[in-house]
């Protein structure tokens, strides 16, 4: 990816908002990012849209919030990773040369889905007995018969991620005092052996990032550090003996340890070179299995790694900053634009109490099921 | 066990048997690729392996036994299920079938009963009554030492 910079961010704070409409949450995340970037929407020359439960044509619609200025507004849709997919398309936009400015936006509202599904539809699919807690937990059960983790290893990345949300004024979920592996272990049971602290809340919200020429963002902002997209992937998976075509999947392993390679590639970067990394935790057994996969660590080492604070503010490479999807929330279509926004603040510095000291690199990893991989690295220039 | 005075349904056709005798164990539906040899479930028209992609492929009948590579126990009552005995929970396993595939389905069972790479055996398990009929999902059941 040569060019391509991040010229602003903006966010509707996740949350519970069934009084807030999309438009609005779009709208003020949207604006909060144009703010940001120093533009008027005047200057926006496309729009990807993204979002999971809204109908058909909403994407459109609420683009009208900021003023029918007749450019072209794309839908993009890949499950979790839809926030991340849209920020990939119009990155590749202005690599191409088609734009110079564009806006990637993405909101969501779970509490109308919930609203709609208790209305009561019977379930007409094989597929409806297993849910992603389910999914995920087998992933836990095997880790522990192969690697010996334990379920205390998961109630350690979720207090941490819980604990970094309570720095993030967007997270969802605000812990009013330091979250223990104690109290995350004995929240209320999903699926064994993950509980609802092990597990990412539903909720509403938006995000938005401006993407634009790098010559731009120097212009605009000569005040702050350029914050470019040096790497940029999307794959599906590839068949292998246990691949799994039905259920809530997300997966295979191999998927995102291609993902990576090819986002390093790329940018010639490594794991190493990481400040930060952001991935896919919505269970945190995932989070758990990504730092093998993005070679974090070595095979069968999270354990040890996690038993030393490797992976918290301040250790050897910070994860899930923000809060992750455990705290900082994943309404579907803006999640992978909340990782953006929250990598873009670390690296120009402006992370405020959850700062990671002198960050450089950092690495955005989402999953979306059936199943994508999508890998952005970000570099301050 | 349920009584088979009501006729059974699959909760959706096309993914396992429905045997006349409710003591024969279902079968799954699958899919053989006939130029190399990979099974799938469930069907397809195409080999999915990107070394082959071939369209000869044939339907089969597989199971009714796996071995279990992975399992949990949910703490939420089956969803669409009228059945007591799904109200507390369920067990969900990621069961491997000899013939290759891996398959993602209900168990029957508590916690404890489930380890990995123990025996099952897939059984029908009645959800709801649906018009005078049992609507019935395909799951796997511990297969007890020695039988």
């Amino acid at each position: 990816m040569k060019d391509v910079a991040v010229l602003g961010v903006g966010m509707y704070r996740f949350g519970m908002w069934a009084d807030v409409s999309n438009a609005t949450m779009a709208r003020e995340a949207g604006m909060a990012a144009l703010r940001d970037a120093g533009l008027s929407f005047r200057d926006v020359q496309a729009a990807y849209v993204g979002h999971i439960f809204a109908p058909v044509m909403a994407g459109v619609r609420v683009m009208k919030e900021f003023g029918l200025t007749g450019i072209p507004v794309q839908h993009v849709e890949n499950a979790s990773a839809t926030g991340s997919a849209a920020f990939r398309e119009a990155c590749l936009a202005v690599a191409a040369g088609h734009y110079d400015v564009v806006m990637v936006l993405g909101f969501d509202k779970m509490t109308a889905m919930i609203q709609q599904s208790t209305q009561g539809t019977a379930p007409e699919n094989m597929e409806d007995a297993i849910l992603p807690a389910a999914f995920f937990a087998l992933w836990a059960t095997r880790r522990m018969h192969e690697r010996g983790m334990k379920a205390e290893h998961l109630a350690r990345i979720a207090a941490k991620n819980f604990n970094n949300g309570a720095l993030n004024p967007m997270s969802q979920r605000q812990a009013d005092k330091p979250v223990t592996a104690e109290k995350v272990l004995g929240a209320r049971m999903v699926a064994w052996p993950l509980t609802t602290m092990m597990s990412c809340p539903i909720g509403d919200g938006a995000a938005c990032a401006i993407v634009g020429r790098a010559d731009l963002a120097k212009k605009l902002r000569p005040d702050r550090p350029v914050v470019k997209v040096v790497a940029s992937t999307l794959q599906s998976e590839r068949y292998a003996r246990g691949h799994l075509f039905m259920g809530p999947v997300v997966g295979p392993a191999p998927m995102t340890v291609d993902s990576s390679r090819a986002v390093y590639e790329e940018s010639g970067l490594g794991p190493k070179d990481l400040d930060l990394v952001q991935v896919h935790d919505a269970f945190a057994i995932e989070e758990l299995e990504y730092y093998e996969l993005l070679g974090l660590c070595k095979a069968g080492e999270a354990e040890a790694c996690i038993e030393r604070g490797e992976f918290e503010r301040g250790g050897r490479v910070a994860v899930s900053t923000d809060g992750g999807l455990i705290a900082r929330g994943h309404p579907g279509g803006p999640t992978g634009l909340a990782q953006i926004w929250e990598t873009t603040l670390q690296l120009r510095g402006e992370a405020g109490k959850r700062q990671v000291e002198g960050a450089r690199i950092g690495l955005c990893h989402m999953m979306g099921g059936g199943s994508v991989c999508v890998i952005h690295i970000l570099q301050r220039d | 066990m349920t009584q088979p005075t009501r006729p059974r349904v699959p909760i959706k056709a096309g993914y396992f048997t429905v045997p006349d005798d409710p003591a024969e164990p279902p079968k799954l539906l699958g899919t053989r690729c006939d130029r190399c040899g990979e099974h799938y479930f469930p069907r397809r028209a195409i080999c999915a392996r990107a070394e082959c992609l071939s369209e000869n492929v044939t339907d089969v009948e597989m199971g009714p036994r796996g071995t279990l590579y992975s399992y949990t126990f949910v703490h939420f009552p089956l969803f669409g299920s009228m059945n007591v005995e799904h109200m507390d929970g369920y067990g969900v396993g990621q069961v491997d079938l000899p013939e290759g595939p891996r398959v993602q389905l209900p168990l029957a069972g508590k916690q404890g009963d489930f380890r990995i790479g123990q025996t099952l055996q897939a059984e029908l398990d009645t959800l709801r009554e649906d018009g005078g009929r049992d609507l019935v999902i395909v799951r796997f059941r511990p297969v007890e030492e020695g039988r």
